[in-house]
């Protein structure tokens, strides 16, 4: 049974995997694998390889635990880096491979957006600041953001989707991300 | 990428990195740069704080039961017990599925050539053919000619393949040479068929296998006619 996020101490689990603790590996598995598996899965959109890139993120954590540094931020915040970071790589070879093919890239547009509410999410106040910063952006530029960060959208996804040239969506991103970084600090 | 970039220039590009929408080069290029550049350490590592928050937005998925085993099994088992596995050990191997699931058909021909020469017993060479549905390039069967002898042919279902009532499957192959595909009989959905394939010449490189759907008692006019379910080309393995 996980234990409360609140609770759950993710800095002590990666200290014990770094000091080749088994155990702590699999209760880390057990508190958040849903949770990272949710996010993979978001982003390259194939459960198979959502599964895969947890897998490989699972080695990267254990291995990679020991380079863990509580001061460059939260062990929590580092496992959800590895696995986007791997999930990420991951949809962006896939692109490579698969930009040829533009029906597949429409075919798999089209299949997100019925599911898709205009606005793309509803935002959680949660989020603390991130929410009130994304909240201020123009709907346009925070769409772009939240492509992006969850669903792993390229700007050329990003462009299709919302119907814009891809000049217009890499300028959105640009002036999103530097709206966000001075609203934030 | 090498020339020193302002600190615009830099968030910018932490920002992107963080955000995903940096093209693989670009990626790439980034994760070498990281271990020596303090300050786009710095700005990476506060865009990730930044956004973190955003992961809540995916919902959760519960992974197969499958998912914890498998990790434990690479990095807990030892080499000697996990390469022991023949088959199975490859077909477990991630990198293999991972690139028939987004890659092309030749890329995962020569992966599985690689990962057979590692694994595989000495006998000289076989063939070895993956059959990948023609649209989303999903592996559904896997063919294997024995190393001895490779008119000994092993059809090995991946997963389950849905057959409409009243329709079967059909397995055929087709030589370089040879003007149409030859019959090799009906597949059983999901069970494995052993063939001797006497009345063909030996199996070569690059030669074509497929599965097609077919009437009941299978195609009337010797040829497929229906559409081609699962489709790949033999490579050679050592």
């Amino acid at each position: 049974m996980p234990t409360p996020a609140a609770t759950y101490d993710y800095d002590a689990a990666l200290r014990a995997c770094a000091r080749g603790e088994q155990q702590a590996l699999q209760a880390l598995y057990q508190q958040e694998s849903r949770y990272l598996l949710g996010v993979a899965l978001r982003i390259v959109r194939q459960r198979a390889l959502a599964e895969d890139v947890l897998h490989d993120a699972f080695l990267s954590i254990w291995r990679r635990a020991g380079s863990f540094d509580a001061t460059r931020g939260s062990g929590k915040g580092w496992i959800y880096v590895v696995v986007r970071h791997q999930a990420l790589n991951v949809a962006r070879a896939r692109a490579h491979e698969i930009s040829a093919d533009e029906d597949t890239v429409e075919n798999l547009l089209h299949e997100r957006q019925d599911d898709e509410p205009a606005d793309a999410y509803a935002l959680q106040a949660n989020m603390g600041k991130l929410h009130d910063c994304l909240g201020h952006l123009d709907e346009s530029k925070r769409n772009c953001i939240l492509y992006a960060y969850v669903d792993g959208c390229s700007h050329s996804e990003i462009a299709k989707r919302v119907a814009s040239p891809l000049g217009t969506v890499k300028a959105w991103v640009k002036r999103g991300l530097a709206s966000l970084r001075e609203c934030m600090g | 990428m090498n020339t020193p970039l302002n600190d615009e220039e830099l968030q910018a590009l932490a920002g992107e990195y963080v955000l995903g929408t940096l093209p693989l080069a670009e990626r790439a290029q980034v994760e070498q740069r990281l271990p020596n550049d303090a300050a786009l350490r710095a700005a990476v590592d506060a865009w990730e704080q930044r956004l973190l928050p955003l992961t809540a937005l995916a919902p959760p998925q519960d992974p197969s039961p499958q998912l914890w085993p498998r990790i434990a099994s690479t990095l807990f088992t030892p080499k000697a017990i996990k390469q022991a596995g023949g088959w199975q050990a490859w077909w477990n191997s991630l990198a293999f599925w991972r690139i028939l699931a987004g890659g092309g058909l030749a890329t995962a021909a020569a992966l599985a050539v690689t990962v057979t020469m590692q694994l595989q017993a000495p006998g000289g060479p076989g063939y070895l053919v993956v059959l990948v549905a023609p649209q989303d390039k999903a592996p559904g069967w896997i063919v294997q000619a024995s190393n001895k002898n490779s008119r000994d042919l092993s059809l090995i279902p991946l997963g389950p393949t849905s057959v409409p009532q009243q329709k079967s499957l059909q397995f055929w192959t087709k030589g370089k040479d040879w003007g149409a595909p030859v019959s090799l009989g009906l597949v059983q959905p999901g069970q494995t068929l052993k063939l001797k394939l006497d009345k063909l010449p030996p199996m070569q490189a690059e030669q074509l296998f497929e599965i097609t759907l077919e009437p009941e008692t299978g195609s009337p006019t010797g040829r497929p006619t229906g559409p081609i379910l699962y489709i790949g080309r033999a490579v050679k393995v050592m």
